[in-house]
């Protein structure tokens, strides 16, 4: 029975022709769409996660704190369970480091009279999930110390990075499901053309008793056949605008990623796009062939 | 074999059918007699499960059709062999294809497929024509095939809508003895005409309708 269903369903594309190719190509690009933000998405993902990784909490100290105050602060850091090292930066450090991350601006800083940068410590945080919230009341308990004057911690903005991501990621899976019924759509309806091609065979697949997975299976196969083709019509152009890309990307993404390549979908992601394809695509042939009575 | 039960089928506002009562004996030859419209090929479209009676009971071998579940519908269709006027062969399938496709949509075994059809090709004469296409054909030759397929899976009845309609006379007394011949090894056989030379050659019952009713049930004429 599915040697026939597959037989039917390769004549059958073979006439549809244009109409096939068109469905197949509307299936295409709703899964480049859904490619295209899993591909970006897991990657600002994995960006915005090794920034986390190396992100600080800095404690910003009084000018006038007091050698003890500043022992005391140091301590408490030092026995916090989310620090992983604790780096003390004098005030000429800090104009240092500002002079050379901003030279054009190396000039400024001799007028200003005083140094304006402050002492600080800088948190390095242990990587992981839970740090997040332990920095968070790190920086809480440590910002009502005596000779602080502030305490930054840029976690607090990655994080609303990453809830932009996801946002961003919800977005995409809508605009990709509004897509794929336009595609499931098309596909419904170049199976219904084949079926209407076919429908002298079928009334007579139907009068000589044929059952109903052999007089559907045709259609559902075709359906199948559209949809998965059309996902991995989309895995293969993905695939190509990456690999075109990848050569300058990779250098200008390197920093941000600590080093890391940009990667391309994981074959778990793939298997998923081309299960997707085959499933809307069955689906669509289903819904198509049960006019098929 | 086939027994209608005051059988109506309404069509809107006409009555193809009106309490029609009849039984049919297990392996018998029948005529279905009448003018055109006089509900004929409804009947057989019953019979096939192709429309269902508005009222009363349509039983084929003591089953009752209008309680078949869609997947007993086709179970029981593989039972009934049926050869139309217009052939309704497949015209992009040769003449091996056609008839081996009523097997091959059964699930049969290839080779199985290809010794039967070979077998009921050549019994209605057709074993130097397997690779024609229908077109190919004459009407005499087009309509041999359809009997082929409709014996094919070896049906206990076989239901004809006048199948010699398109027919030349002498043609259609040709297949007027195939369908003998397939009543003597058994099988009911039903043939709807309104060409009263046929049941003259055939010599066996007839069923008359008139305006949808059992006008009168002749013995041999």
């Amino acid at each position: 029975m599915l040697g026939y269903a597959f037989e039917e369903a390769l004549a059958s594309l073979r006439r549809g022709g244009r109409a096939a190719a068109m469905s197949m190509g509307t299936i295409a690009i709703a899964f480049l769409a859904l490619g295209g933000f899993l591909l970006i998405s897991a990657n600002l993902q994995r960006m915005v996660q090794r920034w986390m990784e190396s992100a600080e909490v800095s404690v910003f100290l009084r000018d006038d704190i007091s050698d003890d105050a500043r022992a005391e602060v140091e301590q408490r850091l030092k026995g916090e369970d989310a620090a992983l090292q604790v780096d003390f930066l004098t005030k000429d450090e800090a104009l240092e480091r500002f002079q050379a991350d901003f030279p054009e601006l190396a000039d400024v800083t001799p007028t200003l009279g005083s140094n304006p940068f402050p002492a600080s410590f800088e948190v390095r945080l242990r990587p992981g999930a839970t740090v997040a919230d332990e920095a968070a009341a790190l920086a809480t308990r440590v910002s009502e110390l005596s000779g602080v004057a502030d305490v930054q911690f840029d976690r607090q903005w990655l994080e609303r990075v990453l809830s932009f991501i996801a946002g961003v990621r919800v977005a995409g899976f809508a605009l990709t499901v509004v897509l794929l019924l336009g595609a499931a759509f098309t596909v419904t309806a170049v199976v219904r053309l084949s079926l209407h091609a076919r429908r002298d065979e079928l009334d007579i697949m139907q009068l000589v008793g044929a059952p109903f997975g052999f007089i559907r299976g045709p259609f559902v196969v075709e359906g199948l056949l559209l949809g998965g083709i059309g996902a991995l019509l989309a895995l293969l152009v993905l695939g190509g605008a990456y690999a075109s890309v990848r050569g300058w990307l990779t250098p200008a993404l390197s920093g941000l990623l600590a080093g890391e390549a940009a990667s391309f979908l994981s074959f778990g992601d793939m298997l998923l796009l081309a299960g997707a394809g085959l499933g809307v695509g069955a689906l669509a042939g289903l819904v198509a062939s049960r006019s098929a009575r | 074999m086939i027994e209608t039960q005051n059988v109506t089928k309404a069509y809107g506002e006409y009555n193809a059918l009106r309490n029609l009562t009849l039984t049919i004996g297990k392996g018998e030859f029948v005529f279905l007699t009448g003018a055109s419209g006089a509900g004929k090929s409804t009947l057989l479209k019953l019979l096939l499960l192709q429309e269902r009676p508005s009222e009363g009971d349509v039983v084929v071998g003591g089953r009752n059709l209008a309680r078949l579940s869609p997947g007993e519908v086709q179970a029981y269709r593989r039972t009934v062999g049926f050869v139309f006027q217009d052939f309704k062969l497949i015209a992009a399938k040769t003449v091996f294809e056609n008839v081996s496709f009523a097997l091959r949509v059964l699930g049969v075994p290839i080779d199985q497929q290809r010794r039967r059809t070979y077998q009921v090709l050549k019994w209605v004469g057709l074993q130097h024509r397997l690779q024609a296409f229908p077109l190919e054909l004459s009407g005499g030759e087009q309509q041999r095939v359809a009997i082929a397929r409709a014996l094919v899976n070896d049906p206990q009845i076989i239901l004809a809508d006048e199948p010699t309609g398109n027919l030349d006379p002498e043609l259609s007394i040709e297949i007027m003895k195939l369908f003998r011949e397939i009543n003597t090894r058994g099988t009911t056989v039903l043939v709807a005409t309104h060409n009263p030379e046929l049941i003259r050659f055939v010599n066996r019952r007839s069923i008359h309708l008139e305006h949808g009713r059992l006008d009168q049930v002749g013995g041999m004429p």
